[in-house]
């Protein structure tokens, strides 16, 4: 079996991800006082993002399942907020707790469809899934207001504000991808990894695939309804298109940017990813699908494990080395890959 | 509701299905023969009608019948840049990983739009039906445009040819013996990668033919891409990844799915091809004519 328990004895292996993203938060929190204001919606969306892409992560780099059918759950979470308040006046705060059920509900019933299929035929179902729920959202004018979407203040005046706001995704964000990574190193975690792997040994040993899978699912489909829920406190709004297939694809994409095979490689793709197309859609529009499209494709062919992948564990003692371990603690590389 | 109505979705839901069908046979070939599903497909589709459009508004247009001229250099000028792509990109990650291969034909859709955006720009553009093809005719008391029977006409014609090709030739028996071996047919003698090269150049042209010819029925915009290729997903997932009959079974099937979400909720209308797959899958998770995932 390829797959071992992290050694948590090293010092940095295991409290490299829970430092770096404690360190990240408190420089996101010192520097929300001097930027300007266009900087804290950049830094909310990323947030928002970089967790729906660790979520994705979460089945596609850990458990080698290719869904195209995430945005679904990001979208209901995003809805939730917005049709909880448009017809029902329901309080933000419950409505926040209520979205990753959602999620996590709408991930069991799909999820045990999908799952039923492999490979090519899961990727396909849950994008069909996805245009699925888009097609609902975009249709079902008397519910959720079609095409133009919902807007409104939705989000309690404290929050509402740039720099609050900014402050209450950070924390979430931050607990959740705490919550996300315990889970990737707990014995279920390891189970999914393993998975990836080798589908047939990990049966043979007599674990569930089917259970864990779908477990899998679920968590994956909560954590994406929460970055949904929080995407609403940066934009807002709720509309169509963040259930449709593309965008489905895009948290796909920000992991192999910033790497498939690292805890943070999500994160650091969807900096990447919302820094250039905030720049370049702002530059002009059809300029950021060529970049985007050239750059994926440079990626898959000479780096395919991202931006983190092209930093190489360093070995031995002294500072260099400690970094080393710290980062190799997110990693969770195939070790002949 | 009177028998013509009905009788004209049926027949345009079978338009439909005739393109589904010439953009779906290359996707699931592709699928058979080299294992890999091709995200940027409906760039050629999209491709294909953005040429025709050009094509049809040079000067020479009036004088020369440019609509016939594009039908055969078309699929010529995009089958040369699927080769391209196959070179550059796809040939390094045979082998490699099915998600980088996926991921990186998802970058080649973004890629074929982004310069499509730039050369042809943001707009809709139409071209009209050339004359010959102009007009309806009777047909049980409704009447039809001549051109819906055209676009069948090419949708059968094709697929005889690919039955011709795949069943009849020599290349054709080296492609089913790449989907059944890759490995055997290699050490048998066979160039596999230019077979794959060719593959993927001969679904490039159906993808074209179908971005010709449905250029005079629609609006021809970047959407075309990821529109045709959704679907077009569905339709060989349901017919099974790999079988030209499925693809054929799953294109009708769609397009009757589509008549009938027009007919009684013409609001959900898109809808119904989804549930349609999702309950496929639910009963057959290899499709109806799949071998399913060796």
């Amino acid at each position: 079996m390829t797959v071992h328990k992290p050694s948590a004895r090293r010092v940095g292996e295991f409290w490299g991800v829970p430092v770096t993203l404690a360190l990240g938060a408190a420089l996101i929190f010192a520097i929300s006082f001097v930027v300007p204001t266009t900087w804290l919606f950049f830094l909310q969306k990323v947030l928002a993002l970089g967790l729906f892409a660790v979520a994705t992560n979460l089945l596609v780099g850990y458990g080698g399942m290719v869904s195209f059918g995430q945005a679904v759950f990001y979208g209901l979470g995003a809805y939730m907020i917005a049709l909880g308040w448009q017809h029902y006046g329901a309080p933000f705060w419950l409505l926040l707790m209520l979205a990753p059920l959602l999620g996590a509900l709408a991930a069991l019933v799909i999820g045990a469809l999908a799952l039923r299929t492999r490979e090519f035929y899961f990727a396909l179902l849950t994008l069909a899934f996805s245009q699925l729920f888009y097609t609902i959202a975009n249709k079902w004018y008397d519910f959720t207001n079609g095409a133009n979407g919902v807007f409104g203040p939705m989000i309690p005046g404290a929050i509402a504000m740039p720099r609050p706001g900014l402050w209450f995704i950070l924390a979430v964000t931050m607990l959740a991808l705490l919550a996300l990574w315990a889970i990737t190193i707990s014995p279920f975690g390891l189970t999914l990894r393993a998975i990836r792997e080798n589908q047939q040994r990990v049966e043979a040993v007599g674990v569930n695939l089917y259970r864990h899978k779908l477990y899998a699912f679920v968590l994956s489909g909560a954590f994406c309804a929460l970055a949904g829920a929080l995407f609403v406190v940066h934009d807002q709004s709720a509309y169509p298109e963040l259930l449709d297939w593309m965008q489905s694809g895009e948290p796909v994409l920000m992991a192999l940017i910033g790497g498939l095979y690292h805890f943070l490689g999500p994160l650091v793709g969807a900096f990447i990813f919302v820094f250039a197309h905030d720049y370049l859609v702002a530059a002009s529009s059809d300029t950021w699908q060529l970049i985007l499209g050239l750059a994926l494709v440079l990626i898959v062919l000479f780096a395919p494990n991202g931006v983190l992948g092209l930093w190489r564990q360093g070995g031995g003692g002294g500072l260099k080395g400690l970094l080393g371990r710290v980062f190799q603690g997110g990693t969770h590389e195939r070790p002949d890959g | 509701m009177t028998s013509d109505i009905l009788l004209t979705q049926i027949l345009s839901g079978l338009t439909s299905a005739s393109l589904l069908f010439l953009v779906a046979t290359g996707l699931t070939l592709l699928f058979g023969a080299l294992q890999i599903i091709n995200i940027a497909h409906g760039s050629f589709y999209m491709l294909g009608a953005f040429i025709l459009a050009s094509m049809l508004g040079s000067s020479w247009a009036a004088s020369l019948p440019m609509f016939w001229i594009a039908l055969v250099v078309v699929p010529l000028v995009v089958a040369a840049v699927g080769v391209v792509m196959e070179v550059l990109v796809l040939r390094p990650l045979y082998g490699k990983e099915h998600l980088l291969q996926l991921l990186a034909t998802f970058g080649l859709l973004y890629l074929c739009n982004g310069v499509a955006l730039k050369i042809w720009g943001g707009e809709f553009r139409s071209v009209s039906i050339p004359a010959v093809l102009g007009g309806r005719f009777q047909f049980f008391g409704g009447t039809f445009p001549v051109y819906n029977l055209f676009i069948m006409g090419v949708a059968v014609t094709v697929g005889l040819f690919l039955w011709w090709l795949l069943q009849r030739t020599q290349l054709g028996w080296r492609i089913r013996a790449a989907v059944e071996d890759r490995e055997m047919l290699a050490v048998a003698g066979v160039n596999v990668r230019m077979l794959f090269t060719g593959v993927f150049a001969l679904g490039a042209v159906l993808a074209a033919i179908a971005g010709v010819v449905v250029g005079p029925i629609g609006s021809i915009t970047t959407g075309l891409s990821t529109q045709i290729l959704v679907e077009a997903f569905i339709v060989v997932v349901i017919g099974g990844l790999g079988s030209i009959p499925g693809a054929a079974v799953g294109a009708i099937i769609i397009g009757m799915a589509e008549t009938a979400g027009v007919l009684w909720m013409p609001e959900f209308a898109s809808a119904f091809i989804y549930v349609a797959m999702i309950l496929v899958l639910a009963l057959r998770p290899s499709g109806l004519m799949g071998a399913g995932i060796r």
